[in-house]
């Protein structure tokens, strides 16, 4: 009995060491062994399935299933979306019975997003930042889905300013828009009404210069007490929204040099008067909320909407924010472009994207692209996209959230119709508390973010404005000057690895 | 009468033969005052987040009081419905049990290697745990993350509880606190023909208990607080605990006093636990520390 | 000298028995550790290796502009948390050692901030802290008629703040392993020390302290060790403000990896941090073991 033991043990035993010692010593050949065959068979399935789609041409009536994890299902909390998107699945089994979706909530996080793809389990199509495709392209976490696109005969539509946000440089697309947007300034309606700043029809009386959105934001203070503007300064946020501010000053941030090399410009006369006037919309006019090195991107909403505050800089793809989330009533919400500065008027503008799992196959992207297609988020003006993009003002409206034209990322006149139809019929807010917004972002002003390390750009810009906020005495020139020095120290660390 | 109970006090450095003298009295009463003042701070944080969590969004940041205008309870059970708080309860009560089972059984093996048997060589493996303290955790994520899906564990609660079963800090623990017990009696044990497992089973454990409850303590604080390495093992296999989904809930359209409801709801269950379990945990708290 | 001679079944056994858990080890923390340090050594796309840059990553972490103020800062965490996060639970340990009644109120009231889950923690002080007059501590000032403060927003103010956080959160369990050192201090050296005329507060010196210090000195590496590799606290509550003053190593790695998806000089940091944490803990060593001479 115990010999036996004994013996059952020590098998036990080999077969743990054995383990260990792949575990520990040889570890490291091993799993990038394991990588290598992955990898091949990856590139095996591209093959087959190249090979496959060339068949397919020949018999096509022969379709494999196609499994499609759908990152983009609504948050349990939010039922009626997924209601929404459970009719979405089901017009998907008559028109793409091959297909099953499969939910799989992924909400993009820079902290988990790189875990999940690296363990192969990145959903086929999910939703990122505007922040992100360059990054997310460059280190090929994403598929590339040109040929797709042209497939489907989507490529031409894309609005070629947010086409180029999600190529690569030879002209590779890695992402559709789920919308465009444009950074322009929020109103709290109510506030503007409180201090008496509406017309005769009661439209606010809305800022369109820069001194004007001082003497605004100082009204409003005075007469409510509420804060007259949200500055962000907790982090790149701040920076993000102070280079729009800059580039009204008539400041460029970052000047490309042309042969893929950077100049960081931070330093320049506009772009520390523009400092200047943050700074003195803190120490003289003193119109800002409580703690700017406090306020992010949502923070600045909440204070928006709950009354706080009464001017926000914010984009038209987030109305959801002051009103569903944070209470203000859909009737109060108003938007104006971002007050035009020495330099001119200009609206930063981008794209949140659908990207694809680097590890789909054509078909999968295929499948994902037509399921995008019946939520009415592409190009698409057939009864199904239809019906999609009302269900989705429908919930809206029932949401409490503005019903407004989106950004025109796609830029077919049939689309645009379309969209102009849903907008009559499920429209419920007076559109002309938006129309100075739409009016400067469908104007020339629009301009695309700095290019170079413009996260590190952000952080360097938030840096200083944390110092002008927090010190009544900071010196902005040399402030400035420093940021830029150390902005184009990483530039020159990046210049020199490429 | 306050000063009575003070005749026998057994530990500190007011002995009961002090207390008759009137300076020793009032020292002793401000001391009384400072300990409810002290804990007053440490639970107002909490009492805080549930008053907050009677405001609506708008009260919470244009009212400046701490009590809530209503106490509208409504506005909780909302929140409990949004989130299904009760699936993600007994997902996390699994993750957590099945983590302080392997703290306690792996880590106290392993320290029972260190301190009892010290086979040759094991000095070390001592030292290769040892220095695994020194390693931020936070880095390393990504490279685990990967191992686990290698071995096709992802979306499995047990990665999470063997994670829980390689940690340093508990192999100290329980190291510092077997070199305590007393080696005649094991040395007996083994005399008798106890195997090596069963002078593990039966000596050892039974005389660990405080430490045992003490690891446990500290496993089941961790295991329900954790919630990134979690969120990248469970997320998506409806298996997720109530601190992932805490973490992803903060990044949804809701307003910031649903998520401080929401906390609420995620203090709860370790304080019931607390509250049942207190005169065990603080007494063998006290007991498995004495070593160091 | 002769049980040297041969590997025999008990070490055998030994082994086996500590096997599993260093199993875990190697799959938990080691071998991804060594990932670490050979990626800290290489340019990568995502995880996957591209080629051999000896240290060119380190060189970068060293280089970047927030270096200089995230290594001050961090040792400056440290020694915040050597004032008020080693003072306080000794403090707690000694005061409640000496009441009778309601000990084990107060017990399981120091205890209750280690329950709570440090995500709600951070978040709840954040609220605590907010500058503005709804902030929780400005209305409770308010209440004394003093005027709102800013709190973490002023650059001086940031880590020690962010320390007493930390300190609230796990003071308690600290103080409980004191407070069981002091209930075991054999009562025949107070009696001894009244007969020789020590008062109350020189008892509590000569007495209680000293043998406190011992147990101490453990729990100060550990709590160094842990501070060192701040990382939540900051983020969530500063995000490394204001102008720098807050931000840590940690942050500083977890920006690389996390926000640029630079996976190797995140690695080559991490590899600084464990370096210098291993000269810390070192030079601990030698020290505490000189005093003891």
């Amino acid at each position: 009995m115990k010999k036996k033991a004994v013996k059952r043990i020590l098998g036990i035993v080999c077969c743990m060491t054995l383990t260990m010692s792949m575990l520990a010593g040889c570890g490291s050949t091993s799993e990038t062994a394991a990588t290598e065959a992955t990898q091949e068979t990856t590139t095996a399935d591209e093959t087959k399935t190249e090979a496959s789609g060339e068949a397919e041409v020949q018999e096509p009536a022969e379709a494999e299933p196609v499994e499609v994890t759908l990152g983009i299902w609504p948050e349990d909390t939010l039922a009626d979306d997924i209601a929404m998107h459970e009719g979405f699945v089901e017009t998907m089994k008559t028109k793409n019975p091959n297909a099953t979706y499969t939910p799989a909530y992924y909400k993009y996080a820079t902290d988990t997003f790189m875990p999940m793809v690296e363990s192969g389990n990145c959903p086929t199509v999910f939703e990122s930042w505007f922040t992100e495709p360059q990054k997310l392209i460059a280190s090929k976490a994403v598929a590339n889905i040109t040929s797709e696109l042209d497939g489907k005969g989507w490529l031409n539509s894309m609005n070629p300013s947010i086409k180029e946000l999600l190529s690569d440089k030879d002209g590779n697309i890695y992402g559709i828009p789920r919308d465009g947007y444009a950074l322009g300034l929020m109103l709290n309606v109510e506030l503007f009404e409180e201090a008496g700043l509406v017309d005769a029809d009661g439209y606010p009386l809305y800022p369109k210069t820069m001194e004007e959105l001082a003497q605004t934001a100082k009204t409003i203070k005075d007469k409510t007490g509420a804060a007259g503007f949200v500055l962000l300064a907790k982090d790149g946020a701040g920076g993000w929204h102070f280079s729009n501010i800059a580039w009204n000053f008539g400041a460029t941030l970052c000047i490309d040099n042309g042969d893929g090399t950077f100049t960081s410009n931070l330093n320049s006369p506009e772009a520390i008067e523009a400092m200047e006037f943050v700074k003195s919309l803190k120490w003289d006019y003193d119109v800002l909320t409580a703690d700017p090195t406090n306020e992010d991107w949502g923070t600045g909403f909440t204070q928006l909407g709950t009354g706080n505050a009464a001017m926000y800089i914010a984009a038209n793809d987030a109305v959801n924010q002051p009103t569903q989330v944070n209470g203000l009533p859909v009737d109060k919400l108003a938007m104006c472009a971002i007050p035009e500065g020495p330099g001119g008027q200009y609206s930063l503008f981008g794209g949140t994207p659908y990207m694809f799992s680097k590890d789909a196959t054509p078909e999968q992207i295929n499948a994902a692209l037509d399921y995008i297609e019946v939520m009415g988020k592409g190009p698409s003006v057939s009864e199904d996209a239809i019906a999609g993009m009302q269900a989705d003002a429908e919930n809206k409206s029932a949401a409490g959230v503005p019903v407004i034209p989106r950004f025109p990322c796609w830029t077919d006149q049939a689309i645009l119709d379309a969209e102009a139809k849903i907008i009559e019929d499920y429209g419920n807010v007076d559109t002309k508390m938006f129309q100075p917004y739409f009016d400067a972002t469908s104007s020339e002003g629009l301009r695309s973010e700095e290019p170079g390390l413009t996260q590190d750009m952000y952080s360097e810009l938030t840096k200083v404005l944390q110092s002008v906020i927090t010190d009544k005495n900071a010196d902005v020139t040399a402030l400035m000057n420093t940021a830029n020095d150390n902005y184009q120290k990483l530039l020159d660390d990046a210049n020199s690895a490429n | 009468m306050l000063f009575q109970s003070y005749t026998d006090k057994k530990d500190g450095a007011i002995r009961g033969y002090d207390i008759k003298s009137p300076k020793v009295k009032v020292l002793a009463a401000v001391i009384l005052l400072m300990c409810f003042l002290i804990v007053l701070i440490c639970v107002f944080p909490a009492i805080w987040v549930m008053l907050a969590g009677f405001k609506d969004i708008k009260e919470f940041t244009r009212n400046a009081t701490i009590w809530p205008t209503a106490f509208d309870f409504e506005k909780f059970r909302v929140t409990w419905k949004a989130f299904k708080f009760g699936k993600y309860y007994f997902n996390s009560a699994i993750a957590v049990g099945g983590s302080t089972i392997c703290a306690v059984i792996f880590n106290g093996l392993l320290a029972y290697g260190f301190a009892v048997l010290k086979p040759k060589g094991y000095k070390v493996a001592w030292a290769l745990v040892m220095w695994s303290l020194l390693i931020p955790a936070t880095t390393s994520i990504v490279a685990v993350i990967r191992n686990i899906s290698l071995i096709g564990l992802k979306g499995s609660f047990i990665p999470i509880w063997l994670a829980f079963g390689a940690n340093a800090f508990y192999v100290v623990l329980f190291k510092e606190f077997f070199e305590g017990l007393p080696s005649e009696l094991l040395e007996a044990a083994r005399l008798d023909g106890c195997g090596v497992l069963q002078v593990f089973i039966r000596i050892m454990l039974p005389l660990s208990k405080p430490i045992i409850m003490v690891v446990a303590i500290f496993a089941v604080t961790a295991a329900w607080s954790d919630f990134l390495f979690p969120y990248l093992v469970l997320n998506g296999s409806g298996k997720e605990t109530v601190m992932v989904k805490l973490f992803a809930f903060k990044d949804t359209p809701t307003d910031a006093v649903s998520v401080l409801r929401a906390v609420v709801f995620s203090i709860i269950p370790p304080t019931v636990l607390f509250a049942i379990f207190q005169k065990q945990i603080t007494d063998s708290a006290a007991a498995g520390a004495v070593k160091g | 000298m002769r049980k040297r001679k041969s590997f025999k079944k008990r070490d055998l056994l030994g082994w086996l028995v500590m096997l599993p858990t260093l199993l875990l080890f190697a799959f938990y923390v080691w071998e991804p550790l060594l990932e670490n340090v050979r990626l800290s050594m290489f340019s990568a796309v995502r995880y996957e290796l591209q080629e051999f840059v000896a240290f060119d990553n380190y060189i970068k972490v060293i280089n970047n502009p927030d270096f200089i103020a995230a290594f001050k800062n961090t040792f400056s965490y440290t020694l915040w948390s050597l004032v008020i996060g080693f003072l306080v639970p000794i403090a707690l340990g000694i005061l409640i050692s000496e009441t009778v009644r309601f000990k084990g109120l107060f017990r399981v009231g120091i205890y209750f901030p280690n329950i709570v889950p440090g995500l709600a923690t951070v978040w709840i002080w954040s609220f605590f802290f907010n500058p503005g007059k709804t902030g929780v501590l400005n209305i409770i000032l308010s209440k004394f008629g003093i005027d709102p403060q800013l709190w973490l927003t002023n650059p001086h103010w940031t880590i020690p703040l962010i320390i007493i956080t930390l300190t609230w959160k796990s003071a308690g369990a600290t103080a409980l392993i004191y407070m069981a050192n002091i209930s075991s201090i054999s009562p025949d050296l107070y009696e001894a020390a009244t007969i020789d005329g020590a008062g109350i507060r020189q008892r509590i010196r000569h007495i209680t302290l000293p043998s406190v210090f011992s147990l101490a000195k453990t729990l100060l590496l550990l709590q160094i060790i842990s501070v060192f590799q701040i990382l939540y606290e900051p983020m969530v509550m500063t995000n490394g403000g204001p102008n720098n003053a807050s931000i840590s190593l940690m942050m500083l790695m977890y920006r690389y990896a996390f926000r640029d998806f630079d996976f190797p000089s995140g690695a080559a940091l991490s590899v600084m941090i464990c370096i210098v944490l291993i000269i810390l803990s070192g030079i601990y060593t030698v020290a505490t073991r000189k005093k003891e001479d």
